[in-house]
């Protein structure tokens, strides 16, 4: 890392980058309509139906709609990354940022603080929307466990961003790598049901989501299971610079 | 301190070696043509100088550093290597805007390379719209940006309209004449005598020719002259004499190999034999390359 080429002025290239395509912005800003809008609509439909409609977890029912939110976290997380690999646009990108790890990890962190910021407005949006149509059943910020799912939620969609955005950098296209993730986080959940334990609940999503339950039965809490998807994540992250920096452009 | 080394630079892609043990110089202040048949490792020479491909092994500096170690490499070094090589999605403007903001490039500057580059009324336009030869207009804006002193283009005339290989001519013979150091590749033999002083020729990743346009075609082409005179009958007998024949050439000319002008006007003149017009015929470029490169050429038609 001997180039001195300052990071600040890689950000903002990233996130000229990141702003200039409208699959990528679009899906960045997905991620609050998704998660709020779907709670909101769904509260509104059958929040007050019966006590536990939303889920057995009342905590996670009020982040039902996190089940959209993050296909379009992967989403953005994703297509960020493979738009480096369209036509080649990688070669153009490395003549102005030579230096591979200093490009990918500014590109990561853009990605990483784009979707955390975006994942806490989500976060607090989606709760106060969905509760405000709860009525008698609804729960309001401050009740147990409400402000660490809030705040929590919007790690999960950052971590969800950034592990999309690490298989990408590995794979090299955003369709593989969501038609694998998307059918592993709306499948695997009717395949393992609600069994606990077993190695289901180290899964990605099955962790990452236990920050949301009010209680969790499992061998993870709340923030284990948030380090298990922070795990995950940094794994696929790890690949991705590994691949960037070894292979040929 | 602007001119490019390259040194036993190799690069094998699984058991090809696409690049074998190279060593030539570019220096600054003129135009460097480099020539070579399909798959010669022209492309590879100029990604691994780029660092987007790994050596094998050997180095390829400029101005005795690593492109890759450049904190500024916009400045230093403009690079077109594929037209292709933007996502179709963004617009000509924000394309250059993001590799702008990354040097740290004014934003008047994107406005100043559309303009040069002659893109400026679609700077709006998503790439994907864009036909070839508006792509390679803005891979040479984005070349530009940093106004370097060392530019690399890989076939830069592709897909250009003849106004565009005009300009791209010009730009780069003005280029040149400030100093900079320019490596032009192209297939296009006519287009790289028009352009280049000086050239490098690669065959099967091998250096074959590294010298001047004048010594390159000199050293590969036999004197010929071209010549009209009232007396041929008595011309040829002066000719035969020395071992020198006279061929009949269009248009009521005659050609003699093998002797220059000045041998055969000399001649004329102590013969008293009156020589109405007398010319050393050049060869091409492209007959002179053809010549090197026929042995070389990989994937050369028989002929």
């Amino acid at each position: 890392m001997s180039a001195a080429l300052p990071t600040v002025p890689v950000l903002h290239s990233e996130w000229i980058k990141i702003r200039s395509l409208r699959g990528t912005f679009g899906a960045l800003i997905a991620i609050l309509v998704a998660t709020a809008g779907i709670q909101a609509l769904a509260a509104a439909a059958v929040g007050q139906a019966e006590a536990g409609s939303m889920g057995e977890d009342p905590l996670l029912g009020a982040f039902y709609g996190i089940n959209f939110g993050q296909i379009a976290a992967f989403t953005f997380g994703a297509s960020a990354l493979s738009a480096e690999f369209h036509n080649g646009a990688l070669r153009t990108t490395l003549t102005a940022v030579p230096n591979r790890t200093r490009f990918y990890l500014s590109k990561i962190a853009l990605i990483g603080g784009l979707a955390f910021l975006m994942g806490q407005v989500t976060g607090v949006l989606t709760f106060v929307l969905g509760q405000a149509f709860m009525g008698e059943y609804a729960l309001s910020l401050g009740d147990p466990g409400t402000l660490r799912a809030v705040f929590g939620s919007g790690v999960y969609l950052m971590l969800m961003a950034l592990f999309a955005a690490g298989l990408t950098a590995v794979l090299r296209s955003a369709a593989v790598v969501l038609s694998v993730l998307i059918p592993f986080v709306v499948m695997v959940p009717f395949i393992v049901g609600q069994a606990a334990g077993g190695v289901a609940e180290f899964l990605p999503d099955q962790a990452g989501q236990l920050v949301m339950h009010l209680e969790s039965t499992g061998r993870l809490g709340p923030w284990s299971g948030l380090g298990v998807l922070a795990l995950w994540a940094a794994a696929a992250l790890a690949g991705g610079w590994l691949a960037v920096r070894r292979r040929d452009a | 301190m602007n001119s490019i080394e390259i040194r036993e630079l190799t690069k094998e892609y699984g058991r090809t070696r696409a690049v074998d043990h190279l060593t030539f110089d570019v220096l600054p202040g003129r135009v460097t043509g480099f020539l070579g048949p399909n798959g010669a490792g022209k492309s590879t020479t100029m990604r691994l100088l780029l660092g987007l491909d790994r050596v094998t092994s050997g180095t390829a500096t400029i101005g005795g550093a690593r492109f890759t170690d450049f904190p500024d490499p916009l400045h230093r070094v403009g690079a077109l290597l594929d037209a292709q090589a933007a996502h179709g999605g963004r617009t000509a403007r924000d394309h250059l805007r993001f590799l702008a903001a990354a040097n740290r490039i004014p934003v008047r500057r994107v406005e100043e390379v559309l303009e040069q580059a002659g893109i400026a009324s679609a700077a709006k336009r998503r790439i994907k719209t864009f036909s070839l030869g508006m792509r390679q207009r803005l891979g040479i804006a984005a070349a530009l940006l940093g106004d370097p002193a060392v530019l690399l283009l890989d076939e830069p005339t592709n897909g250009l309209d003849p106004e565009g290989i005009i300009w791209i001519r010009e730009l780069m013979r003005g280029l040149a004449a400030e100093g900079r150091t320019v490596l032009v590749s192209s297939h296009l033999m006519s287009e790289t005598a028009a352009l280049a002083d000086h050239l490098v020729v690669l065959g099967q990743g091998r250096l074959l020719a590294d010298s001047s346009m004048e010594e390159f075609i000199e050293a590969r082409s036999t004197p010929k002259v071209r010549l009209r005179t009232s007396d041929p009958v008595r011309l040829r007998a002066a000719l035969a004499r020395d071992g020198f024949e006279m061929a009949s050439a269009d248009d009521g000319r005659w050609t003699v190999e093998g002797i220059r002008a000045e041998q055969l006007g000399g001649m004329a003149a102590r013969e008293g034999i009156p020589v109405l017009e007398l010319s050393d015929e050049r060869a091409s470029l492209e007959r002179a390359y053809l010549d090197l490169t026929a042995d070389h050429a990989q994937f050369a038609a028989t002929h």
